[in-house]
């Protein structure tokens, strides 16, 4: 018991003695190196990303159809609900949709460049949300609509005007194949 | 007989042991160290100083990179060696004959004794580093108090084509280098020892959380479902908060280091985003939208007491919480544009830091004497600090880069 007292004081002698002593440092720098985590990986324009998915020849005519009908959803300011005006043309869609059983989409949320990177994401996918629960329930099973966000990330334009902030604030579709 | 004069032996040393023990604890008042700013009491002097470098040719490198970190705090006014006038000098003797040596020396002009004698030892010539690490000795002397200049900023930088780097710097905006450049990252943030950064990344058309080690440079996934979901901040014990709507909207959670221990902690059918770990661990300050528009809320870290902190306009996001004391740094809009703010956790003390153009992202220093933002004020946005007071706002990206989302570090080992 007394060994391991005097050995426990001689360490914390030693310790305390280092104050009263020149004291050495040595400097290294953080990990250096060019790795980098992955490579850059290009960015897939919409008909590419349905070719991604298998759809065959005349399927992709379809989908350049649906590219008219399938319209960018407006909304307000900070907001994610439906507006009255936007709903005769997400009527369309849904028939559209529901005509072509083997067109399955995918809802991208947007919004303008004002506000907060995060919370802006937030609400594109509250865009995307709402705008899939109002085709879902105009009958389009929902297994055929995924939703995306992309927040302030991707805009269609980069001006400082109020229609081009408008045209930011969207819900945008994508056609992709019948793939469960 | 023996046995008696070896138990006093023993007794005499063990009471040698105590006794030298005893003034370790309770040292003498010559040994105690002298404070010559408080870096807590406003309308802090300045301290006069003075730094002679000599040797190398580059030691003239170290003096300025040394001179640039000191001259950001505001606490230091530098006097010519040849002048009288300062009360503290540094001398540093740079030997690159073999590897990078220096010996600094600090003395105390007034009561002239030397304060500090260290050596630093570097198998390569790594100068800013070097100077960064005398710079932190000389702010120890000076203020009692940990430097923060080997400290990091990780950040984004908008690439061509909507994507979004993750990258990262000294404190002062040197050294920049890519990190991660595959996907879309959006806002970063560093593990509680500054072993891992930590950030959102969409890849795939998914929203994923990742870690990066840094000392290995490997990546891995930390969290990972449907929806979207986006880091926060993480607290000193290891614990990290995010936001995820794999739940059909977006909640705050917290997940340990190793992704394991989820808990859930708000249920709203808002938004609720950007959660921060306040320094205790106790806490957590993040984003609502559940009173109609995104305010600041805190919430205690188990999911109890959910209380709004922010009144002043209507839309107030991306809180960081100060690492030493009660502080919230945010942006929130006004006029249209976006400014930073701090406010105290219970809602009082409301103070505004930037006045034009948008300041956004606030990111508070390991002191919490600092904060990093990014600003457009110049055209491209870029990443700002200033002190917390608002003053001494200065840009450490390059004009050209479009650099936004600062993160600093805590207190890093190397």
């Amino acid at each position: 018991m007394k060994k391991i007292l005097i050995i426990l004081l001689v360490v914390l002698v030693a310790g305390c003695a280092k104050k009263y002593t020149k004291s050495t440092e040595e400097v290294t720098d953080s990990p250096r190196g060019s790795w980098e985590v992955v490579k850059e990986e290009g960015e897939a324009p919409d008909t590419a990303y349905a070719k991604e998915e298998g759809i065959s020849e005349r399927e992709l005519s379809i989908a350049e159809m649906a590219k008219s009908v399938l319209t960018d959803v407006l909304f307000d300011y900070d907001k994610y609900d439906i507006r009255p005006e936007s709903r005769p043309a997400l009527d369309a869609a849904a028939s559209f949709m529901n005509e072509n059983m083997n067109l399955n989409i995918v809802i991208e949320g947007h919004c303008d460049d004002r506000g907060t990177n995060e919370y802006n994401l937030a609400l594109g996918e509250k865009r995307a949300k709402s705008t899939k629960n109002y085709l879902v329930s105009l009958g389009v099973a929902a297994s055929r609509i995924k939703k995306k966000t992309y927040g302030e990330e991707k805009p269609t334009c980069t001006m400082n005007s109020e229609s081009c902030w408008q045209s930011n604030r969207r819900a945008h579709f994508v056609v992709v194949g019948k793939r469960n | 007989m023996k046995s008696r004069v070896r138990n006093k032996a023993r007794h005499l040393f063990l009471f040698f042991l105590v006794f030298v023990m005893g003034s370790c604890i309770w040292p003498p008042s010559s040994v105690e160290a002298k404070i010559y700013i408080d870096v807590s009491s406003p309308g802090i002097r300045q301290l006069p100083v003075s730094i002679i470098s000599k040797g190398h040719v580059d030691a003239k490198k170290i003096e300025w990179v040394i001179k640039g970190d000191l001259e950001t705090t505001g606490m230091f006014e530098f006097v010519d060696p040849d002048v009288p006038g300062a009360e503290i000098i540094a001398i540093l003797e740079v030997d690159m004959s073999d590897g990078l040596k220096v010996l600094l020396s600090i003395r105390d002009l007034i009561e002239n004794k030397e304060v500090l004698k260290k050596r630093f030892d570097a198998s390569k010539a790594i100068i800013r580093t070097m100077a960064h690490s005398i710079s932190n000795d000389i702010y120890k002397v000076a203020t009692g108090k940990k430097g923060i200049f080997r400290t990091k900023i990780s950040y984004m930088v908008k690439a061509a084509k909507n994507r979004k780097e993750l990258r990262l710097m000294d404190w002062d905006g040197y050294r920049s280098r890519k990190l991660v450049s595959r996907g879309l990252t959006t806002t970063s943030n560093w593990s509680g020892d500054g072993r891992f950064l930590l950030y959102s990344s969409e890849r795939n058309r998914n929203w994923n959380i990742y870690q990066l080690n840094r000392e290995n440079g490997r990546e891995s996934i930390l969290f990972k479902s449907k929806g979207l979901n986006l880091i926060g901040g993480s607290s000193r014990d290891g614990l990290i908060s995010f936001s995820s709507s794999k739940d059909g909207s977006s909640e705050i959670y917290t997940i340990n280091i190793y992704g394991k221990k989820l808990k859930k902690l708000t249920k709203s059918f808002g938004i609720d985003v950007s959660p921060v770990f306040s320094p205790e661990g106790d806490k957590i300050a993040f984003v609502s939208d559940r009173g109609g528009t995104p305010q600041i809320y805190t919430i205690d870290s188990d999911g109890r007491h959910p209380k709004r902190i922010t009144y002043e306009g209507s839309y107030n996001t991306q809180p960081s919480w100060s690492p030493e004391s009660d502080w919230i740094a945010y942006a929130g809009r006004k006029n249209g544009k976006m400014q930073i703010f701090m406010v105290k956790s219970d809602g009082l003390g409301l103070r505004q830091l930037t006045e034009s153009s948008n300041n956004e992202s606030p990111s508070f220093s390991p002191d919490g004497l600092f904060i990093a933002f990014d600003s457009d004020r110049d055209g491209n946005r870029g990443i700002y600090i200033m002190k917390v007071s608002g003053e001494g706002q200065r840009r450490i990206t390059p004009k050209h880069l479009k650099a936004i989302a600062p993160s600093w570090s805590p207190y890093l080992k190397k």
